[in-house]
């Protein structure tokens, strides 16, 4: 039992004491996302947990309050729950290429929870229906382009990769 | 050489429409319709590579249930659900064989892993103390990132795990 208690150390944070909730590990355990109070939004942030450093995020700076950040497996997918206008919808940064995938759900509902999953194939939904909670998945194969170990990058970077 | 703006413009519009909107997005239904009907309420998903953990309610109890997305069946998972506890958030490794979670139990909140080629579910101790919140696997599931509540404010901890 001793074997598995692990070695703990806390999350980089800036100068400015900051509530950290909702963390994310990209699957190669690179890149943490977190949700932090940003001037009383809660906005999503990322940071490098190697260099040390925060990554820039094209597309989220605005869109408040964020939840439920997700990673792919290299941290090159973001996928996050943003508002837009009276709506909740799940957007998709990648981070590669600079683009950003809002996602409307096919069945219409607001999106609570968001889990992708680490290759970028898939992303499972929690939503409410007629009072409980449900779990929907969908097929992203046709959108994005997978983020496996070793990376299968076929774009063309917009800006080199943090 | 005027009268063709109105098509060009039409024709961009669609390009526009066609890279912004949800084209490639594939509802995977039948996965879906099952994952509903196994069950009268499901929330917090999470996703490995074609496995997803999310916890299932049937009969008022909550459960920890991880299915294999190949086949559309949930796997045993021996000693993971305990009648007096009530899981809180779960995270799964990529490969489906860790389990990450957060439960109540006997009035304390804790963190624990599960190892599923085992059979084993272990606590994890949580240092200094505070009480954990939601919890976040990297796909090799050996560093975990814990929410942590100590005294009054969130912070986010990076466990190690053998």
């Amino acid at each position: 039992m001793a074997g598995c208690s692990g070695r703990t150390q806390r999350a980089p944070r800036s100068l400015l004491p900051e509530q950290q909730q909702e963390p994310a590990l990209s699957g190669d355990g690179s890149k943490l996302a977190m949700i932090v109070d940003q001037r009383g939004r809660p906005t999503v942030q990322l940071k490098d947990l190697r260099g040390g450093g925060r990554l820039p995020l094209r597309h989220l700076n605005r869109q408040q309050p964020h939840s439920s950040p997700s990673l792919s497996w290299n941290g090159r997918y973001l996928a996050v729950i943003v508002q837009r206008g009276n709506r909740r919808l799940v957007l998709i940064e990648d981070r590669l290429n600079g683009r950003a995938h809002p996602l409307r759900l096919p069945s219409g509902r607001s999106p609570v929870r968001v889990s992708l999953s680490p290759d970028g194939h898939q992303l499972a939904v929690q939503t409410a229906d007629r009072g409980r909670w449900q779990v929907e998945l969908l097929d992203l194969s046709g959108l994005l382009e997978p983020d496996r170990p070793g990376g299968l990058r076929r774009s063309t970077a917009a800006e080199p990769q943090p | 050489m005027t009268t063709q703006w109105p098509q060009i413009t039409a024709l961009l519009l669609g390009l526009c429409l066609m890279g912004c909107g949800p084209s490639g997005l594939r509802p995977e239904q039948g996965i879906s319709s099952a994952l509903q009907r196994s069950a009268e309420s499901r929330r917090w998903p999470s996703m490995g590579n074609r496995w997803l953990a999310s916890i299932a309610s049937r009969n008022g109890r909550e459960r920890v249930e991880l299915v294999n997305l190949r086949n559309g069946q949930p796997v045993p998972l021996p000693g993971i659900n305990q009648a007096d506890a009530q899981p809180i958030s779960v995270s799964v490794s990529a490969d489906g064989n860790r389990i990450a979670l957060i439960r109540s139990r006997d009035g304390r909140t804790e963190l624990m892993l599960y190892r599923r080629g085992v059979g084993m579910l272990q606590r994890l101790p949580i240092e200094p103390a505070g009480v954990p919140r939601e919890v976040s696997l990297d796909g090799s599931g050996r560093l975990l990132a814990v929410q942590v509540s100590r005294q009054g404010r969130w912070d986010v901890d990076l466990i190690r795990l053998p």
